[in-house]
C-alpha cells in the first residue's frame, strides 16, 4: 500500500514536471527572434504574399496563447506536429533522430564510463604518483578540448592516414555482402566521431570517479578492514569502490538521459543523423514543431533516466530508503 | 581480433566510387539544407533540395550555359501574341513509372500552383499566368495577365512538371512527403536517408534526350566544409560544392587528382543604408549628401582583395557582374577618397564635435552600427575594415555580428542603420531580381513587409520598374535596367561590394565534362547541364578487381595500422592486469 502511493506521487510529481517543461519550451523557442518564415524571404522568390499564406497555413499569426492551448491540445492527442521544412510528422522525424544518436552515444557512453572508472580508481590508488598526475592531467586537457576541434583532428588524421570513411553513418551505395559487411561499415563510419564522444566524455567520471574513492579511503572502515588483513584488492573493489559508486550512479543517469539530445558538435562535424543534428537544423530555421517534439522526447527522457536511478538507489545502497 | 582487422581495412568499395553495375557519380553539397522532396514545399531556391528535385523533375524549358532557355519538355515554342506562347511538347516521354507524359500534366501542374496561393516557391513562378489550355496532346498555350519579361528564362526554369495520376490523388498538399517522387527527368530517385542526409538516383535509360553517361547518381549532404574538402581528397566523392571558402582552397589544389573550379556566381554583397523616414536607424542616414560621401569611404576593390583572397569581383551597382550586358558599365563610381568624403561631410554642415565625431546641427552624433549575419565570417572582416575608414573622417562606427534571424526581424522593420548582407539569384541570369527591393511598393510597414531594406522611395524608379517587367524587346529592357542602374547610384541607396567566385572541386582523374570545360554561371544541378553532360573517365570496374584511388596520400598500411592497435589494447590490458596485482599501500589516507 505504501509503495503504491509512493509510485503514484513520484509519477505524478513527474507529469507536472514534463508539463512544466513543455510550457516553458514553447515561449522560449517563440521568443527566438526571426520568425521562421521571414528568414527565407530574402531568398529570391518568395513573395511577401507567400510568405503571409505560410503563416496562417501554419498558425503563426494567431496570438500566442491560443497557439498554445491548440499545442498543448495535439499534445495531449499525441500528435506532435508536422515539421515546418519537411512537412513530414515530427514523430516520424525524431525517432529515427533518437536511434541514430543512441547508436553512437550507447557506446561512447559505456566505453567512457569503463574507462573513466578504471582510471578514475588508478588515480585514486596511486594518488600523489607521476602516473595518476599525469592520467590526471590528460584527461582533463582532453576533456576540456572543443569537441568541434578534436573532431576535425581526429577526422583529418582519419580520413588521410587510416583511409575512414568522412561523415555519414553508412556508404551509400550499400556496402557489398549481407548483414555482417553493413556492420562493418556501421563501425568504420563509427570510429571517429566515437574517439571523438569518448576522449571528451571521459575526463568527467575520471574526476567523479577518483574524487568520490578518495573520500571513502577515509572512512574508518576503511582501515579497520585494512587492520582485519583483507587484500588490496578486495579493499578496493569490494569496500572501496561498492561506496565510491552512488556519486558516479547520479552522474551516469544524467548523462543516459542528455545523451538523447545528441552531441550537437560531434554529429555536425561528422553529419551524423542523430538528435543533435536534427536540433541544430531546426534552430538554424526555426522549426518549431521539431525544436518542441525534440526537446520533448530529451526532457521524458532525462525525466526517467532519473527516475531508474531514483529506484535503483535502495538497491546500492540500502541506507537509502 | 579478426573483427579488428576487417574494420580497419578500408574494403574496395571505400577506395573506389564504383557501383557493382556501371558507375556512380558522388557529389557532396555543403551546409545546403535537403528538406523536402515535394515541390510544392519547396522555399529556398537553392538549397539543396531544389537540386534533389530538379534531377528528377523537368520544367518546359531549360536555362543553357549563358541563361538562355533551350528545349526541355517543351521542344518548341511561338509567341502568338505579347501575352500568350504556344508549346509544342516532346512526344516520346514517360515518367518514371511508365506512363506517358502528355499536355493535361502541364495543364493540371500549372492550374494545380495557381490555386494554391500557399507553395511557397510554385506560387512565384506562376504569378503572371493567366490560364492555361491544351490545344492537342502535345500542345499548350499559356496566357500571362501582362507581357512578362522574366518568364521564359526565370520563371519556366522553376516551375516543375508534376504527373497528373499523382498528384491529382494527393488528399493534402500541404502535409504529402511525396515520398517517392516520379518525374520525367534524366534520374529515377531510388531512396533517401532522410533529411539532410543523401539522396540515392538510377539514370533514367528511357529520358528523351538520351539515357545520361552515369549509370547512378548520389548526392550527399555535408554540415561542414571541411569535411567537404577531405571527402574529395580522399576520393569518397566525385564533386564537391557549391561554394567553398577561400581558405579552404589550398587543401583542394594540393590534392591530386582534384581539379579546382571557379565562376562567378549570381549575388552579390552589398551595404545597405537604412534611409527610411519612419525607420528608427540613425536619422543622418536619409541625408543623400551623407550617404554619397560614405559612399566615398568604402573600397570596394581592396575588400574583395583583403577578404575574399582576390576570389570575388569588385561590383559598381547592383546587378552581378556575371550578368553581363545586363550591368551598365557607363554608371559613374564613387571614388575611394577620404578626404573628399570629409570634405563633403563638412560642406554639409556635419562638423565634427569635441571627442572628433561628427554631430549634425540639431545635436544628433553621427554614431553608426554596422551589422554582418552571424554566418558571414569574411563580411565581418570587411566590416571591421570599413569601420576603421570611417573612424578616420570622424564617424563612431561599430561592426558587429548578428545572429540572422535578429537581422532579419530588423531589416523588415528598419531599425538598423546599416548591414553587410547579400543578394543571390540562383538559377537564372534575369536580372529583374536584383531591381526587385527598391520599388515603393517593397517597402511596406509590418504587418505586411516588404522586401525592401533601404526603404528606397522614388517614383521614377517605380514606373521603370513596371516598365523593365513588361518589356520583351531585350534591347529596349536594357536600356530601362541601364537607367534604374544610374537612378540607384544617384540616390546613393547601397554600395556595391563585390561578386565572390564559387568554388568548386571536380575529381579530374575520374570524370570528364564540364559543360564547355569550365563551370557554368548557373547552379548546374538546377538546370541539368552537369547532370547531362558527366562521364567517368574509364570504364566502370568490377569490385573484384581493386583500384586503389591514383590520388590517394601516402599513409599506413593495415598491417602497420592492425600491429598498433593490437599492442596498445595489450598494453592497457597488461597495466590493468598489473595493477590490481601489485601490493603498496594505499595513499589516499
Amino acid at each position: 500500500m505504501v509503495k503504491l502511493a509512493y509510485f503514484a506521487r513520484k509519477i505524478a510529481g513527474l507529469l507536472v514536471t514534463v508539463f512544466l517543461v513543455l510550457t516553458f519550451n514553447f515561449y522560449l523557442f517563440r521568443i527566438l527572434p526571426g520568425n521562421p518564415f521571414t528568414l527565407l524571404f530574402r531568398g529570391a522568390g518568395l513573395s511577401a504574399e507567400a510568405m503571409r499564406g505560410l503563416n496562417a497555413q501554419f498558425g503563426l499569426d494567431k496570438p500566442l496563447w491560443l497557439q498554445y492551448l491548440i499545442y498543448l491540445r495535439n499534445t495531449a492527442s499525441g500528435s506532435l506536429g508536422i515539421s515546418y521544412q519537411t512537412r513530414a510528422p515530427v514523430l516520424g522525424l525524431v525517432i529515427p533522430s533518437v536511434i541514430n544518436t543512441l547508436i553512437l552515444l550507447s557506446v561512447a557512453s559505456a566505453i567512457s564510463m569503463v574507462a573513466g572508472i578504471l582510471i578514475g580508481v588508478f588515480a585514486a590508488w596511486r594518488r600523489g604518483t607521476k602516473i595518476d598526475v599525469s592520467a590526471s592531467a590528460i584527461t582533463l586537457v582532453l576533456y576540456s578540448m572543443p569537441t568541434f576541434w578534436l573532431g576535425l583532428v581526429l577526422m583529418f588524421a582519419g580520413v588521410i592516414y587510416f583511409r575512414l570513411p568522412v561523415s555519414g553513418m553508412s556508404t551509400i551505395t550499400g556496402a557489398a555482402g549481407g548483414i555482417f559487411a553493413q556492420l562493418i561499415d556501421l563501425m568504420r563510419h563509427m570510429i571517429l566521431p566515437l574517439l571523438t564522444l569518448v576522449l571528451g566524455l571521459t575526463g568527467q567520471y575520471v574526476l567523479v570517479m577518483k574524487g568520490a574513492l578518495l573520500d571513502v579511503f577515509t572512512e574508518d572502515y576503511m582501515i579497520t578492514a585494512r587492520a582485519k588483513g583483507i587484500s588490496n584488492r578486495k579493499l578496493l573493489w569490494d569496500h572501496g569502490l561498492r561506496n565510491a559508486v552512488l556519486p558516479m550512479m547520479t552522474l551516469v543517469a544524467l548523462n543516459v538521459g542528455l545523451s538523447i539530445g545528441g552531441a550537437v558538435q560531434t554529429e555536425t562535424v561528422f553529419s551524423w543523423p542523430g538528435m543533435g543534428l536534427l536540433i541544430y537544423r531546426a534552430i538554424l530555421a526555426r522549426d518549431y514543431p521539431v525544436l518542441q517534439g525534440a526537446f520533448l522526447i530529451v526532457t521524458i527522457a532525462v525525466i526517467f533516466a532519473n527516475f531508474v536511478a531514483d529506484m535503483l538507489y535502495p538497491l546500492l545502497d540500502p541506507r537509502v530508503t | 581480433m579478426t573483427l579488428l582487422v576487417l574494420v580497419l581495412t578500408p574494403t574496395t568499395a571505400q577506395l573506389t566510387s564504383v557501383h557493382a553495375q556501371g558507375t556512380t557519380f558522388t557529389v557532396g553539397w555543403g551546409a545546403a539544407v535537403m528538406d523536402t522532396l515535394n515541390p510544392t514545399a519547396l522555399t529556398l531556391y537553392d538549397g539543396g533540395a531544389y537540386n534533389i528535385i530538379h534531377a528528377i523533375y523537368d520544367t518546359l524549358v531549360r536555362s543553357d550555359t549563358s541563361g538562355s532557355p533551350i528545349p526541355d519538355l517543351a521542344t518548341s515554342w511561338t509567341y502568338k501574341d505579347p501575352t500568350t506562347v504556344d508549346f509544342q511538347l516532346v512526344q516520346n516521354a514517360t515518367w518514371h513509372d511508365g506512363q506517358p507524359f502528355t499536355s493535361d500534366d502541364v495543364v493540371f501542374t500549372v492550374n494545380l500552383f495557381l490555386t494554391h496561393k500557399e507553395f511557397p516557391l510554385m506560387r512565384t513562378y506562376v504569378q503572371t499566368i493567366k490560364s492555361v489550355q491544351a490545344i492537342d496532346k502535345y500542345t499548350v498555350e499559356i496566357q500571362t495577365t501582362k507581357p512578362d519579361a522574366t518568364f521564359m528564362d526565370y520563371r519556366l526554369f522553376g516551375m516543375v512538371i508534376l504527373p497528373r495520376h499523382i498528384w491529382e490523388a494527393v488528399p493534402n498538399y500541404t502535409s504529402y512527403t511525396n515520398d517517392n517522387p516520379v518525374g520525367t527527368g534524366p534520374f529515377k530517385f531510388v531512396k533517401w536517408g532522410g533529411q539532410n542526409t543523401y539522396v540515392l538516383y538510377d539514370a533514367n535509360a528511357n529520358y528523351f534526350y538520351g539515357k545520361p553517361h552515369i549509370d547512378h547518381l548520389v548526392l550527399r549532404y555535408f554540415t561542414s566544409y571541411n569535411a567537404l574538402a577531405l571527402a574529395i581528397q580522399s576520393g569518397e566523392i566525385d564533386y564537391a560544392g557549391p561554394l567553398f571558402t577561400p581558405a579552404l582552397v589550398p587543401t583542394l589544389t594540393s590534392a591530386s587528382g582534384v581539379q579546382v573550379i571557379t565562376r562567378p556566381d549570381p549575388r552579390y554583397y552589398y551595404f545597405c543604408f537604412n534611409q527610411y523616414a519612419q525607420g528608427s536607424g540613425n536619422p543622418l542616414l536619409r541625408d543623400k549628401a551623407v550617404r554619397i560621401a560614405l559612399s566615398h569611404a568604402i573600397d570596394n576593390e581592396e575588400l574583395a582583395k583583403v577578404v575574399w583572397a582576390g576570389f570575388a569581383v569588385p561590383q559598381n551597382t547592383v546587378i552581378p557582374v556575371v550578368l553581363g550586358h545586363w550591368v551598365n558599365p557607363n554608371t559613374p563610381k564613387y571614388d575611394f577618397d577620404l578626404k573628399k568624403a570629409a570634405q563633403m561631410l563638412d560642406d554639409a554642415g556635419y562638423k565634427p564635435g569635441s571627442d572628433g565625431i561628427r554631430v549634425s546641427s540639431k545635436g544628433v552624433r553621427m554614431t553608426l552600427k554596422i551589422e554582418v549575419p552571424s554566418n558571414y565570417a569574411e563580411e565581418y572582416r570587411a566590416a571591421q575594415v570599413i569601420a576603421g575608414w570611417w573612424k578616420q573622417i570622424g564617424i563612431d562606427a561599430t561592426p558587429m555580428i548578428t545572429d540572422v534571424g535578429t537581422l532579419a526581424d530588423e531589416a523588415v522593420a528598419w531599425k538598423h542603420d546599416t548591414f553587410i548582407w547579400v543578394w543571390s539569384a540562383g538559377a537564372t541570369l534575369d536580372p529583374d531580381w536584383f531591381l526587385s527591393m527598391f520599388p515603393s511598393s517593397e517597402s511596406q510597414p509590418a504587418p505586411n513587409p516588404g522586401l525592401s531594406d533601404s526603404g528606397f522611395n522614388n517614383a521614377t524608379y517605380d514606373a521603370l520598374y513596371q516598365q523593365q517587367i513588361t518589356t520583351t524587346d531585350p534591347a529596349k529592357r536594357e536600356a530601362t535596367v541601364w537607367q534604374m542602374q544610374d537612378i540607384l547610384h544617384q540616390e546613393a541607396v547601397y554600395v556595391a561590394l563585390y561578386d565572390p567566385l564559387a568554388v568548386q572541386a571536380i575529381r579530374s582523374d575520374r570524370f570528364t565534362g564540364l559543360p564547355g570545360g569550365t563551370l557554368p554561371p548557373l547552379n548546374q544541378f538546377a538546370t541539368n547541364n552537369l547532370l547531362l553532360s558527366v562521364m567517368p573517365i574509364s570504364a566502370p570496374v568490377e569490385t573484384t578487381t581493386a583500384t586503389t584511388t591514383t590520388g590517394a596520400p601516402s599513409g599506413m598500411s593495415t598491417e602497420t595500422l592492425t600491429v598498433i592497435v593490437v599492442v596498445v589494447i595489450a598494453i592497457i590490458v597488461i597495466a590493468a592486469v598489473a595493477m590490481t596485482r601489485r601490493k603498496p599501500q594505499p595513499k589516499g589516507q
